[in-house]
Order: structure tokens, then C-alpha cells, then sequence
């Protein structure tokens, strides 16, 4: 198996503290993981690292064989929090921006899930609700044809049904060879479509595991794998 | 469908297409859904759905037909053979978790009698 992300001795620090110690980390061509840990264990940094973003950091970080900006840029689709956008900016607009900056985005994937997202395409950008931010922004995410997909914490203000109905366009629109990489505090609502889950913990990655392994040589949910992890009482191997 | 979060989901769908297959729900000679419809309507990962469906082939449960996709078994003996086996297995549960009550072998017989009995006495 090939890896679409490849990380090497990666190390971060920002005004003089450590963010991320020795990350080392490979994620192979086509997998659905889960990047878990705690408020403050560095996920959304490693997510903008990983999406080139945040710069400054040491050691290697390769995206689909490319460690260019502007490369990875077009092979990634990062959940971003629209933070560029003028607030009175109305959703039509952004949507033709994402249409107009991005040849991969799909305008059919974006109104599917419009759809059933009901999201008020004549509103303005600062009059949505925290929960109507988050899905028109995995809404734009997730309408890009890319090799990796970035999602940090998409879920946080969706209220279930929508979230059942974004997991499922997941499936549905995921293309065998795209990696999606998508961060939670939370992890039951997403842990059936997980392949992997990547635990950051102490400011590195502190274990990778198969989500069926984990069922299968612990008879544990993914939850409690973590769960026992942080509490500090690994399950041992 | 729920899944258990402790059991491997993979395993779970295997079951799942078992008891379609034994209720009739799937009958002999059916086409199963795509593996991707078959992933979406259960909310889980495409890949997961491939390892229970290509453990499925290796039993001979289903058969894959290139370009056509995959359809249910139509030899009943094989069907026939998995019911037994999902039966065996259940009555298997039973039968341990009572003998661990120390019920007995003849008691085990009148119990489930009796409660059979009850359960058609509820029904009518």
C-alpha cells in the first residue's frame, strides 16, 4: 500500500512552548481515520501543518508524493472555519467563490447536500448560527474531488440527524484512493466508518490502531480504547 | 442497524446478511446491493462491507459473478447448513448459561417447555 500522508520527525513550537514533539506518521492511500485526543493535544495544529497552513515547523510532512504548498493545496480539502470571508458576505457568494478557486469542486455534490443540510443559500456569512457554519463548511469540504480530506471536528453543533446524513454522503462520495483524516473529542457517532484512529496524546502520536483490531483483540468499543488511553490504564497488547 | 461498538464491524454485517438470508429476506439467487449501497445504508466503511462480503464468498454463502455483482447462494444445503449452525450456536448460549445456574439436563428440557407453554398462552 502506497501512503497519501507522509510524516517524518515533525516538531512545532510556538512562542517558546512545544506543540508537537517527534510526530512521526504514515497514512495509506484510501482510509477513513480518526485523529482523536483532547481539547489542546495539538489535532486542528497538526491538521494545519498537515494542510500547510501553519508553517515553521521542523521535519517533513508529504501530501500524495508532493511536499510543495501550492501542491498540496490542490490535493487537499481542509475544513477551514471561513475565517477570510467578510462576514457580510452572503453563502451564494462563497459558494461561487469555492466554485471559481477550486477546478475540483462539485456544484452537484454541494447541492445534494444543501439539500438536505437546509442551508439558506441568501443569508449572510454572520448570520448563521454556529451549527449552520458547520454544515455549510463541511458542506464546501466535502464537495472538493481531492486526495485527502481535512476535517477537524466537523460534528461539534450538527444535531444528529444531519450528522447521520453527512457520515453517509461520506460513504457515498468517497472515491477508493481519498484519504479522509477527521478529528473528535467524541467518537461513537463516527466510529463505524473508521478504518484507523490516530490517538495524539503527550504531543505526539501516542498510538495508531485498526478500529476492527481494536473491537477484535480487546472487545472494546473505540471510545473506551481511547477513554483507557487518557485515564492513563492502557489495555495491554 | 446498531452496531455494537465492541464487536468487529465487519463480523456484525456478516450476521446481518446471515439472518437476511435465513429469514428469506435475501432469497436463493438474489443480488445483493452494491458494496457501496450496502455501506451507506449500513453507515459503515466501504472496506469493512468488502471484508464481510469477501469472508461471506470464501464460505460460499454468496457468489461473486464478474460484472453482475454478488448474489445469494442458490445450493439450500449451504443455506440449509448455516441455519443449523446460527441455531446450534444460540442453543449453545442457552444451555451454558443455564448449566452455570446449575439447572440440570432434564430441567432445562421442562423449563424451556414450560416457558413455550407461557409464551403461547400470552400469544392467544
Amino acid at each position: 500500500m502506497t501512503n497519501t500522508i507522509e510524516i517524518k520527525n515533525l516538531n512545532y513550537r510556538r512562542n517558546y512552548r512545544s506543540i508537537l514533539e517527534d510526530v512521526n506518521l504514515n497514512i495509506e492511500m484510501g482510509k477513513i481515520v480518526g485523529l482523536l485526543g483532547e481539547n489542546g493535544a495539538g489535532k486542528t495544529t497538526l491538521m494545519r501543518l498537515i494542510a500547510g497552513v501553519a508553517k515553521g515547523a521542523s521535519g517533513s510532512i508529504t501530501v500524495a508524493g508532493t511536499d510543495g504548498v501550492p501542491d498540496k493545496k490542490s490535493a487537499i480539502s481542509f475544513s477551514e472555519q471561513l475565517n477570510g470571508f467578510n462576514p457580510s458576505m452572503r453563502i451564494d457568494k462563497i459558494i461561487r467563490f469555492y466554485e471559481d478557486v477550486y477546478p475540483d469542486f462539485s456544484t452537484k455534490k454541494y447541492n445534494e447536500m444543501a439539500g438536505f443540510l437546509q442551508i439558506d443559500e441568501g443569508l449572510r456569512l454572520s448570520a448563521l448560527s454556529k451549527g449552520m457554519k458547520e454544515k455549510l463548511i463541511i458542506g464546501l469540504t466535502l464537495s472538493r474531488d481531492t486526495k485527502v480530506y481535512l476535517l477537524d471536528e466537523p460534528f461539534g453543533g450538527i444535531d444528529s440527524m444531519s450528522r447521520k446524513k453527512i457520515i453517509q454522503s461520506i460513504i457515498k462520495w468517497k472515491s477508493d484512493d481519498a484519504v479522509i483524516l477527521v478529528s473528535d473529542h467524541y467518537v461513537s457517532e463516527i466510529a463505524s466508518i473508521l478504518d484507523e484512529v490516530v490517538i495524539i496524546k503527550d504531543r505526539t502520536v501516542y498510538a495508531q490502531k485498526s478500529a476492527e483490531e481494536i473491537r477484535s483483540k480487546y472487545a472494546e468499543g473505540i471510545e473506551h480504547y481511547y477513554e483507557s488511553i487518557y485515564e492513563g490504564n492502557d489495555i495491554d497488547d | 442497524m446498531k452496531f455494537d461498538d465492541k464487536i468487529p464491524i465487519y463480523y456484525q454485517i456478516k450476521n446481518y446478511i446471515y439472518r437476511q438470508i435465513i429469514v428469506g429476506k435475501l432469497a436463493p439467487g438474489d443480488k445483493l446491493p452494491a458494496v457501496r449501497q450496502l455501506a451507506v445504508d449500513l453507515t459503515v466503511n466501504v472496506n469493512t462491507v468488502q471484508r464481510a462480503l469477501g469472508e461471506l464468498i470464501s464460505e460460499k454463502i454468496i457468489e461473486p459473478q464478474r460484472g453482475k455483482g454478488n448474489f445469494v447462494t442458490e445450493d439450500r444445503e449451504t443455506i440449509e447448513k448455516l441455519k443449523k449452525l446460527l441455531i446450534t450456536e444460540q442453543l449453545q448460549d442457552l444451555y451454558e448459561n443455564l448449566r452455570k445456574l446449575n439447572v440440570s439436563d432434564e430441567e432445562i428440557v421442562d423449563y424451556l417447555q414450560d416457558y413455550i407453554n407461557k409464551r403461547k398462552q400470552v400469544q392467544s
